[in-house]
């Protein structure tokens, strides 16, 4: 299948702890579109634009508790050919119900300071970060930060492949 | 035959231009990430746990064995799940994803 870029441009994230409610446009998140769509991760990018220094702890994780009525944020396929999907993986910062990072399942843990640093994973072929269907805990997967930081304005990209 | 480095994925974390963060800071939050301070730029190699999907630095100055499954033929990482038995997140969701099937009745269609 093709890959799509989840991308949210500009962004402050809210240190929260495991378990606890993320904050509105403090995390970027993504889900499943649909109960039995499968996503793989294969890159995940940071990028600092803080104006002083915000060192940060950052988590890539799955979330214990998935967010519910969200706005969809931007998805953009990589292929300019590539065909409509039947339902969209959902990119979003802002629920109802928030989500919750999970306090067992981080898959990456990242410290960088959005001054001016930089931060760039980017997974083997095959050996991507799956999820599956739309809830927890494998269903949605969070970039957030930890407590103890001082996180600052940041902009971040998945790069994702939905089958 | 495949090499177990073409399973190593890649991170950068580039300070270069930046105050970095201190080790104080890291080691304060109780997490185990790397270090990177001011002006310095950070590369790893990275391996992807077979059986949690966690992300793991590989750590240049470990010398201890990594831990490997030679049931699914992949690194895994230091959880003590991880090195008991063999359960790979791909059968578990290609597991999950055969019994949607077999629960609606057809192959959906997610695009």
């Amino acid at each position: 299948m093709a890959r799509w870029s989840a991308n949210v441009p500009t962004w402050t994230p809210v240190a929260v702890a495991d378990t606890t409610n993320f904050t509105d446009a403090g995390h970027m998140s993504l889900q499943g579109g649909t109960a039995t769509q499968r996503i793989n991760i294969s890159e995940v990018y940071m990028g600092g634009q803080a104006g002083a220094s915000s060192p940060s702890i950052m988590l890539l994780a799955r979330d214990s508790t998935v967010g519910a009525t969200l706005s969809v944020g931007r998805l953009a396929a990589l292929d300019a050919h590539t065909a409509a999907l039947g339902t969209n993986p959902v990119v979003f910062n802002t629920a109802t119900t928030k989500p919750q990072r999970s306090a067992t399942l981080s898959l990456l843990n990242l410290s960088f300071n959005a001054f001016g640093g930089i931060v760039r994973w980017v997974a083997a072929p095959g050996e991507e970060i799956s999820m599956y269907g739309a809830s927890a805990s494998i269903g949605e997967t969070s970039l957030s930060a930890f407590t103890g930081g001082t996180p600052g304005l940041m902009g971040s990209h998945f790069i994702l492949e939905p089958f | 035959m495949r090499s177990k480095r073409s399973q190593e994925g890649y991170l950068l974390i580039d300070h270069r231009e930046s105050p970095g963060v201190s080790a104080d800071l890291v080691h304060r939050s109780g997490k185990d990430a790397p270090v990177v301070g001011k002006n310095a730029t950070f590369e790893s190699a990275t391996i992807t746990c077979s059986h949690c999907q966690a992300v793991v630095i590989l750590n240049p100055l470990r010398t201890r064995p990594r831990n490997y499954c030679a049931a699914c033929d992949h690194y895994v990482c230091d959880r003590p799940g991880c090195l008991t038995e063999c359960l790979p997140m791909k059968k578990v969701l290609d597991d999950l994803h055969a019994a949607s099937v077999h629960l609606i009745g057809k192959e959906p269609f997610n695009g």
